[in-house]
């Protein structure tokens, strides 16, 4: 790129602000129409049982009650994904969705709940997944309790890399149920005008996963289906289950009028979607050199009670051990569990953070055992900008995963050094990294790193639309959703850019089916990467048409035009300057609007970032209380788009995953299958004095495939933090911490066998 | 004793009087929210754990959600819609723009007004008192670093912080 950037890389405010502070934007559970009715969802009180009967006329009978809606109401077959009906005559969780009602109130609505009269048939339930995943368990759904089929991935031959290993080193982790809990409880909004529905919700694809499920659920056409998110508060990848707003349209449909569903927060913890709780076994081999000769790691998750995202966690659980470290054979198995608890799907890095803190502590002992110093250890064996050793199995000119398993390809980036180096500097590391267990009295300190990698932003496919009006503003059109990390803010930049005009005369347009083209989830860390691509290749477009009418206006050739602060120079063959008003206005309506379909990728790279974390904390021994005294969070991400909103991503994400190291568990009581804390304070969501001194570093280098340079950033900041503080943990009290969360009680527990020993 | 099922109550919202009738269960964010369509205040949790519906009352922060209305009656009750002058940001709310202390935005009128209140009472608030004055509001998307610059930063900035 010859032009320095104007936009790119500049902190631009944040879109929408002004509307946040005021409190003027409008989520869904703010939204009302005339005539609006409110839903409620009866939910099982059993973990398995078959509906036997229901009967719903007292409910019925009640003033102010319109409609009623049971499995009755469902035609057979009628599936939002092959193993969730719209409501189903079996439940599978205590939560689990039985039926739905709509009143002129919300407090009638939750008072008719109580009038239906259900008959269950209790069926035995399955908490434990290792107990589920037996050939004899009783079946959770049909095809019985594994959820898929199991995944199998090897670069070469871990067998005979552990046949050339000195040393073989094997270690089982586990984490837990951990809840998105967005602020903002899932809402739907439902109106029907004859066969057409328009629903506003909660929502972080209106393109490829509402639109299409609804229709399913409701047996019309896509096309008859509108989706809308007005805003989204807080996604962090959770809010994508569709039986909610399935049932508010079909409430609204039986009653002819527009059905608002708002989940309580309670309702959020349980029927909402939590991050998979897994086990891992590790198994490493190290060569007498010290090499890395095989890595295979086997994971077990345990799904919940249905499938939602689970075949994508469950892979990219598996991306740490196949790719983070150098070594010629790695394997990973991963298998998905149906068991009786609440439904686990898509939040944050997917699976990434539970199996790199399983790869991240395994690293840290295999350091010691080895007597490195664990950056030493990880400098000698990341993986490094020319990739993986072995042989490319992707056929040449096919798009490379970014999630491979195969070797032989390079990255397009990798500045895992950079991070790791910037990193260490920041916190101390050379000078204040000390053998474990050795800082004197009750109140013991440490030092704790790990590495984190994950996909850089591919989607399956990304379209954007960029339309310039003839008094030269801009508006640029996505299908994806700013889920509260300023994605649009972002994308915006970007279009900018690409066009060279001034931002404030860009504005975008997103959530909405109606006016957007088709766009992927906002997913993956995928907006950046790929609907910035896209953005940029439809506003370059435009751009270039827009010089190529200027060029044939004045009549003159490309090479005596040049861009010029938003305005176009000409330099032959008279010295001239055409404003963007003026250019525009040479353009034809239809010329105006450009509209791009991209499948985002690189043929010849691997596209992933990359992170360094450093956590300094401090254990008190008499408490078991853990304080984070510093942390670092080193980044590649390519070129930053916007420092401040990328810093405060990073930042985020780190105190969001703190609560996955240290406090946050969603418990079931393994009797009744009853969840125990489906609430803020005793799920134990960081709060504002869990803040540590936290610096964030970007290395800020541009990748070759990003577009300006960019890749992905929501998601990574999550993946180091728990390995990094549990390392943190060891080396302060010399005590290794493989099952998550580590909490005060876990912590004394441990320091009392220490003693004894 | 008969329970009175409807009240006449008046409040004092935003500096402007607003009469109607409410039942005596509804909360004061009821109230806000669904009579009197100001939905600044949001729900997040409806059990005094989140802080997103952070209101004033006679300019002391409260939790509307644990309100109930006719507790309110007759009082001045602060909003977030309440906090612009003139078309004007607040400068805490000027001051939540320029340093990014927002994210999804859900938390964020909980947060101003509680950030209000406080630098009322604290002229030049250090980051700890800040961070114990915000320990009541919950953001999950974690904006806390960028949260407390934004009040350290209006608490330097503003003569007028008073709602």
């Amino acid at each position: 790129m010859p032009r320095s950037l104007a936009v790119v890389g500049k902190s631009l405010t944040r879109l929408g602000a002004a509307e946040k502070v005021t409190g003027r934007l409008q989520y869904t559970g703010d939204l009302k129409l005339p005539g609006m009715l409110h839903g409620k969802i009866l939910r099982s009180p059993h973990p398995h049982a078959r509906i036997v009967s229901i009967d719903t006329s007292a409910a019925e009978a009640m003033p102010g009650v319109v409609a009623v809606i049971t499995p009755k109401d469902i035609p057979p077959n009628r599936r939002l994904q092959s193993d969730l009906a719209v409501l189903d005559w079996t439940v599978r969780f205590v939560g689990d969705e039985v039926a739905a009602v709509a009143a002129v109130r919300e407090d009638i609505a939750e008072a008719a709940l109580e009038r239906i009269r259900v008959e269950y048939e209790i069926l035995p339930a399955l908490f434990d997944p290792l107990e589920a995943m037996k050939p004899d368990a009783f079946p959770i759904h049909p095809g019985g309790n594994l959820a898929g089929k199991p995944i199998v991935l090897e670069r070469g031959s871990v067998e005979a890399g552990f046949a050339q290993s000195q040393h073989i080193f094997e270690g089982t982790y586990t984490t837990q149920v951990h809840c998105a809990a967005g602020m903002e409880p899932r809402a739907a909004l439902a109106r029907w005008e004859g066969d057409s529905l328009t629903i506003w919700k909660s929502s972080r694809g209106v393109h490829m996963v509402d639109r299409p499920a609804l229709a399913q659920g409701l047996g019309i056409p896509a096309e008859q289906v509108r989706v809308i998110c007005p805003a989204m508060g807080g996604g962090f990848g959770s809010k994508d289950e569709t039986r909610m707003g399935t049932l508010c349209a079909l409430l609204a449909r039986k009653c002819g009028k527009p059905v608002r569903l708002e989940y309580t927060r309670e309702e959020e913890f349980i029927a909402g979607r939590s991050r998979h709780p897994s086990i891992t076994h590790l198994k490493v081999g190290i060569s007498r050199s010290g090499e890395i000769t095989a890595i295979h790691a086997r994971t077990i998750m345990s799904k919940g009670a249905y499938m939602s995202s689970g075949n994508a966690v469950i892979r990219r659980c598996g991306q740490g051990s196949l790719y983070l470290y150098r070594t010629p054979n790695a394997k990973y198995e991963g298998t998905l569990v149906y068991t009786n608890l609440p439904v686990a799907g898509s939040y944050r890095a997917l699976g990434a953070p539970q199996g790199q803190f399983a790869l991240e502590v395994h690293m840290d002992k295999i350091a010691e055992a080895l007597s490195l110093d664990p950056l030493e250890f990880r400098r000698r064996h990341h993986v490094q900008p020319e990739g993986q050793p072995g042989e490319r199995q992707t056929p040449p000119g096919e798009l490379v995963s970014d999630q491979p398993v195969e070797g032989g390809i390079p990255f397009s980036s990798n500045r895992l050094s950079e991070c790791l180096r910037l990193g260490a500097k920041a916190i101390g590391w050379q000078r204040r990294w000390h053998s474990p267990n050795s800082s004197p009295g009750h109140q013991k300190r440490g030092l704790g790193m790990a590495m984190g990698l994950y996909r850089g932003g591919l989607a399956h496919k990304a379209g954007a639309e960029v339309e310039v009006h003839p008094d030269g503003s801009v508006e640029i059109r996505v299908g994806t959703i700013d889920v509260g990390e300023g994605a649009f803010t972002t994308l915006l930049q970007i279009g900018a850019e690409a066009l060279g005009i001034e931002p404030s005369r860009v504005s975008i347009l997103g959530g909405d089916t109606a006016t957007t083209p088709e766009a992927p989830v906002t997913s993956g860390s995928s907006t950046t990467f790929s609907m910035g691509t896209a953005v940029k290749e439809a506003a370059t477009t435009l751009r270039e048409k827009i010089l190529d009418r200027v060029c044939a206006h004045m009549g003159t050739s490309r090479e005596s035009v040049s861009w010029n602060k938003g305005a176009i120079q000409i330099t032959r063959p008279t010295k001239k300057k055409v404003s963007w008003k003026e250019a525009v206005a040479l353009l034809s309506p239809e010329e105006r609007r450009v509209r791009v379909e991209i499948r985002p990728g690189s043929t010849e790279f691997v596209i992933n970032s990359f992170a360094a974390h450093f956590a300094e904390v401090e254990v008190d021994t008499e408490t078991g209380k853990v304080t984070v005294v510093k942390y670092v969070a080193a980044h590649d991400s390519g070129r930053i788009v916007n420092p401040v909103a990328a810093q405060n991503q990073v930042e985020g994400g780190v105190i969001q995953m703190l609560g996955f190291a240290l406090t946050e568990e969603l418990l079931t009581d393994l009797k009744t299958g009853v969840t125990l804390n489906g609430n803020f304070l005793e799920h134990k969501v960081p709060v504002i004095v869990d803040l540590p001194p936290l610096k964030t570093i970007f290395v800020n280098a541009p990748d070759p495939a990003g577009p300006f340079g960019a890749k992905a950033l929501g998601e990574p900041p999550s993946i180091p933090v728990a390995p990094a503080i549990s390392n943190a943990i060891y080396n302060a009290i010399g005590i290794r911490f493989q099952d998550l969360p580590i909490t005060p009680d876990k912590i004394l527990d441990k320091l009392r066998l220490q003693e004894r020993d | 004793m008969k329970i009175k099922k409807r009240w006449d109550v008046f409040f004092i919202v935003n500096g402007k009087r607003r009469s109607l009738t409410i039942e005596p269960h509804w909360t004061l964010l009821e109230v806000l929210r669904d009579h009197l369509g100001l939905t600044g205040a949001k729900k997040g949790c409806d059990r005094a754990e989140c802080g997103s519906c952070t209101v004033l009352l006679e300019r002391e922060p409260v939790y509307a959600c644990q309100v109930l209305a006719v507790q309110a009656r007759g009082q001045r009750i602060t909003t977030i819609e309440g906090l612009e002058r003139n078309g004007k940001l607040h400068p805490i709310q000027q001051s939540f723009v320029d340093h990014d202390g927002v994210q999804c935005g859900f938390c964020t009128p909980g947060f101003i007004m509680t950030a209000n209140a406080f630098l009322e009472r604290t002229r030049r608030p250090s980051p700890d008192q800040v961070k114990q004055a915000l320990s009541g509001n919950i953001c999950r998307c974690s904006a806390y670093a960028k949260i407390i610059e934004s009040v350290l930063a209006a608490s330097r900035r503003g003569k007028r912080t008073r709602a």
